[in-house]
């Protein structure tokens, strides 16, 4: 035990203290930190700018009232839209051809062509340079329709004072049924089950690859031998794959930590820089889905860690590994490519059996988990399969490996592996 | 006492045989030579007897039981397929192997210091191992063997790489040990090393045992039928002489083998005046002429049955 101690110690102070270990923990939080705020933040962003939007109003009516409406606000109190009256001239075509020229020149960032017929369904133009700026383009047909309505209301000789209140937009809150009952959901789930399954994916792969490197190091290092003077193969192994672990673990809590910190201060840090940004929620992850999702990653990475260092044993160099970890790397990427469709269908028998699969359980079960909680049966059978096959991988690999580290030169094939495993 | 007991051990990988019913004993406090050509089963029989193979048949006793975790603390083993993990500094791998050991931090680190200093390392204490030169690591490989003060030392080609300076430390500290009461097994394909300072030797040859013993007794059996001459001149017409049997010539130097009823004396006489003779000795055969007596004619014999 105090030798697997030993390992478990080298190769957890060797690789903290690699550039790769140090960056890779500085870099996830900004990734994560990325993915909550950049897209909040892209929403809001253009809000800096003050623009100027021409408008030509044909109808003669409608111009001061859309001022009006145009109220957003910048940071600063002053007003997003600046807008600019185009009287309509005998020949349109010339004034069209002059807006045109100014929304080149960046006088202009957009205008608006509204026809004498607007109320009777007469279709209005907005014209930009870069017309995907979904936010510019939603607030003025917001504008714009509630004016329009308005004023088709008015003809009908609707009370003007009521009209305000008729025309109060419909919220739409979405919400989450569960067995605990009905919780508020902003996409949140949809964020968290992405984020998470991505991090699994991620780290198995990462962790997977240090596993695989450092025992082709030992073999290639011709170091191996000497260490085995002293301890057995399968101690060795386990303390590389523990150690590593730990590396793992040390590196999500700095991560846990900063996650924390980011849901605790995120949203005033984004109200600070986008005041705009109060209606968003930072999702929470609920206790039960962290649970789960430690004890995934734990079996996952047991399990994928030995396969790594299976064949790791088996070649020279990571340039004959890449073939062999080709199938290893599938098992990791098909839940991947499969994780829509299970998000979408979670209880579908086709996602039901993906799931209970070992080799896909860590991503797919987890996923199902975090979209939809699955009968604990499900869960624990998933369970139980992956414990039993991870106890007959890593069977298998203590085998190979024995044989593997010792034997340099030409990869073996199948058959060879086969008879290593009988030599014992 | 013996240090070392190996009984009748086999191991096969498929149908080829690695080691074939070998057995011999190493007595305490000596050193013991392990000697065959490339291929023969050397290195398979040290991993056997370090438990890294386990043995298809028969039984090894390593001092007063089996090699288990505990005995491994007690051995010392120089691989032939030797390294270091290049990104470590070599304080502290030397720490760390020492730790696998067993050895207490403060000792260790003791210990390292002291072999640092007396294979003249000491500087390189914070470097890594990858800035060393191959022989550096040579001597820093040989301290981890060392390190924990181990009552056996099993080196497989040690002296491998090491310049004649460092070859001769590397012998001094082995008979060193010995003095101490401590037993050495090294496993060579080079003779004179091996002539210079076993007291025992087992030559093995495809997998099998083919002479084992004292090593001044093996010398004695095949008796005085050799002639070492040290010579300047043309000498090819030496193996016209009809009282040779063998002859192994190197330019300057020749070791002849000559037929039992010959008289050294006669073959002096053809010699003088035809040649400049430095040298000329009687005495018993080089292990190096052993070696290739028995094993060359053995798979000489093999390579005609094949």
């Amino acid at each position: 035990m105090h030798k697997i101690l030993s390992v478990i110690k080298r190769e957890y102070i060797q690789i903290i203290r690699t550039k790769g270990f140090i960056i890779g923990t500085i870099l996830g939080p900004v990734v994560m930190a990325a993915f909550i705020v950049v897209p909040v933040a892209i929403q809001f962003i253009s809000v800096d700018q003050q623009e100027r939007i021409g408008v030509i109003d044909k109808t003669r009516e409608v111009f001061m009232e859309l001022d009006n409406k145009l109220d957003q606000k910048l940071k600063d109190g002053t007003r997003r839209y600046l807008l600019e009256e185009f009287r309509p001239s005998a020949n349109i075509e010339e004034l069209l051809q002059e807006l045109n020229k100014k929304v080149l020149n960046k006088e202009l960032s957009a205008y608006i062509f509204i026809p004498k017929d607007i109320s009777e369904g007469g279709e209005a133009e907005y014209v930009s340079e870069h017309v995907s700026d979904f936010d510019k383009r939603g607030n003025i047909n917001q504008a714009l329709s509630s004016i329009i309505i308005g004023k088709r209301l008015r003809g009908e000789g609707l009370d003007p004072q009521k009209i305000g209140e008729y025309m109060r937009p419909v919220k739409l809150t979405t919400k989450k049924v569960t067995k605990r009952g009905v919780e508020k959901d902003t996409g949140g789930t949809f964020i968290i089950s992405y984020l998470l399954v991505l991090i699994l994916y991620m780290t198995l792969i990462f962790y997977g690859q240090i596993i695989l490197r450092g025992v082709i190091e030992e073999k290639s290092s011709r170091v191996v031998e000497i260490v085995l003077s002293s301890l057995k193969p399968f101690q060795l192994m386990t303390g590389k794959i523990v150690g590593i672990a730990a590396v793992g673990f040390t590196q999500y809590a700095i991560w846990a930590l900063f996650g924390l910190a980011v849901s605790q201060y995120s949203k005033d840090l984004i109200l600070r820089f986008f005041p705009a940004a109060a209606a968003f929620e930072v999702p929470t992850i609920p206790s039960y889905i962290f649970i789960y999702f430690v004890i995934f990653f734990i079996l996952g990475y047991f399990l994928y860690a030995t396969l790594y260092a299976a064949i790791g044993s088996m070649v020279n160099s990571e340039k004959e590994a890449q073939s062999l970890v080709m199938p290893v790397t599938m098992f990791l990427i098909v839940p991947i490519l499969l994780m829509l469709f299970v998000m979408k269908s979670p209880n579908s028998s086709f996602s039901v059996v993906l799931s209970m699969i070992p080799f896909f359980a860590p991503i797919l079960m987890l996923l199902r988990i975090c979209v939809l909680l699955p009968p604990f049966t499900q869960i624990a059978g998933s369970i139980v399969l992956l414990v039993l096959t991870t106890l007959l991988m890593i069977w298998i690999t203590a085998k190979i490996y024995r044989v593997g580290i010792l034997m340099y030169g030409k990869r073996p094939n199948f058959k060879e592996i086969v008879k290593w495993m009988k030599y014992g | 006492m013996n240090a070392l007991e190996i009984e009748n051990i086999s191991k096969r990988f498929g149908d080829f045989y690695a080691v074939k019913n070998l057995s011999f004993n190493i007595p305490k406090a000596s050193i013991y030579g392990l000697l065959g050509p490339n291929g023969a089963g050397k290195t398979t029989t040290i991993r056997m007897v370090m438990d890294i193979i386990i043995p298809d048949e028969g039984a090894i006793k390593v001092l007063d039981g089996k090699m288990d975790e505990g005995m491994k603390q007690r051995v010392g083993y120089l691989p032939e397929d030797r390294g270091f993990y290049p990104k470590m500094k070599v304080g502290e791998i030397l720490l760390f192997l020492a730790d696998l050991k067993g050895l207490k931090r403060q000792e260790a680190r003791k210990r390292i210091d002291f072999w640092l200093e007396r294979f003249d390392l000491a500087d390189w204490k914070q470097k890594k191992v990858e800035e060393l030169s191959r022989g550096m690591q040579q001597k820093l490989q040989f301290i981890a063997t060392v390190i924990h003060q181990p009552e056996i030392i099993i080196l497989d080609e040690p002296f491998g790489g090491l310049d004649p300076i460092n070859t001769k430390l590397l012998k001094d500290i082995m008979l060193e040990m010995r003095g101490k009461g401590g037993t050495i097994i090294f496993s060579t394909h080079r003779m004179e090393q091996i002539e210079m300072i076993c007291n025992n030797i087992c030559l093995i040859n495809k997998a099998e045992r083919v002479l084992e013993g004292n090593l001044n007794q093996i010398k004695k059996q095949y008796g005085k039928n050799t002639v070492v001459l040290d010579y300047e001149g043309d000498a090819g017409f030496i193996k016209n002489f009809p009282g040779t049997d063998k002859i192994d010539d190197y330019g300057k130097f020749m070791e002849i083998k000559i037929k039992e009823q010959t008289d050294p004396q006669d073959l002096l006489n053809k010699l003088v005046g035809r040649i400049k003779i430095n040298k000329f000795e009687v005495r018993e055969p080089s292990l190096n002429a052993i070696f290739i007596d028995i094993v060359g004619e053995k798979n000489a014999q093999d390579t005609v049955s094949h």
